[in-house]
């Protein structure tokens, strides 16, 4: 499909490359995901309840951020070890969509609600489809390896 | 020693987990999921001992709120990860990243004794302080190496083939 040879991919002539590239990534999910639990668990009026979620999401935003570009970087990198098994895997195809949703989800309907400052169900609403999205791709992303 | 690692490998529990398609796949990603959600919490209380993040609510508020969110975490952390470990016992116990790992677990449980009375229960002191003991920065910081250090362990535990 690809006129790629994946062989020829550095990352599957070192012992050390996939490794390390797995290590950050999670890191940089256990980072983003992290950071956007803490204004799930607040909407959800599980945490900090005298900080507004508006203002524990300005204070993390740029740690998720900063998991998230680590996330997408080397995401990619692992995928170009071997495209053609990603790309007919299930885990993964499933993986992807719901990365795409949560991302826009993430910085749309997520921002606005926890920005506005909602207590309300609405906001316990929007945090626990997000802890459940974001649950969901790491779930997604380690079935890769299994089915 | 060894005679225990391959005993817990034989017994039932860890032979129908490692055996089973689907159970071994859920142990370890509910454990990649508390991994995301601790990690999370750690990374935000220490930074917020550093300083950097929340300066909006005080490090007791941070420490204190955090505590429970982070004993969940961590009992879903450490409880999958004795599951996999159980269900695959004998091999780790040939696995020199399984004691790594084990190695920091030690290391973290260390830190949080050192620094018990002087952050972690102090933090109503802490709180009317105008610049941190550098302790609580040392806190934060060993605490942050110490944690990436037993994630990084962890993975490689996967990737170690022992030499035939």
């Amino acid at each position: 499909m690809l006129a790629y040879d994946p062989s020829t991919n550095p990352l599957n002539n070192n012992d050390w490359a996939f490794p390390l590239l797995e290590i950050i990534h999670i890191l940089g999910f256990a980072f983003s995901i992290g950071t956007i639990a803490i204004v799930d668990l607040r909407l959800l009026g599980l945490a900090l309840p005298r900080q507004s979620p508006a203002q524990l999401l300005r204070d993390t935003a740029p740690w998720t951020l900063i998991g998230l570009a680590v996330m997408l970087m080397s995401g990619p990198l692992i995928f170009s070890s071997d495209p053609n098994m990603y790309l007919y895997n299930s885990a993964f195809r499933f993986k992807m969509g719901a990365l795409l949703t949560a991302i826009v989800y993430n910085y749309t309907i997520h921002r606005k609600i926890a920005m506005a400052d909602s207590s309300s169900g609405m906001g316990k609403l929007v945090g626990g489809v997000s802890l459940l999205l974001w649950i969901s791709i790491v779930f997604a992303g380690l079935f890769i390896a299994f089915v | 020693m060894f005679a225990i690692f391959q005993w817990l490998q034989g017994t039932e529990i860890a032979t129908a987990l490692r055996e089973s398609a689907y159970m071994y796949p859920i142990v370890m990603a509910l454990h990649l999921t508390g991994m995301a959600i601790f990690g999370g919490l750690i990374l935000m209380t220490d930074l917020r001992l550093l300083g950097i993040v929340l300066r909006g609510a005080t490090i007791s508020e941070v420490v204190g709120q955090f505590r429970i969110w982070k004993r969940v975490g961590l009992a879903l952390v450490a409880g999958c990860g004795i599951l996999l470990a159980w269900a695959k016992a004998e091999q780790y116990y040939g696995n020199p990243y399984f004691w790594l790992k084990m190695t920091f677990l030690l290391l973290v449980g260390v830190h949080a004794l050192v620094f018990r009375r002087s952050v972690y229960r102090n933090t109503a002191k802490l709180d009317n302080l105008k610049v941190m003991p550098s302790q609580v920065k040392w806190a934060a910081g060993f605490s942050l190496c110490l944690w990436i250090g037993l994630v990084s362990a962890g993975r490689l535990i996967g990737y170690y083939e022992p030499k035939p």
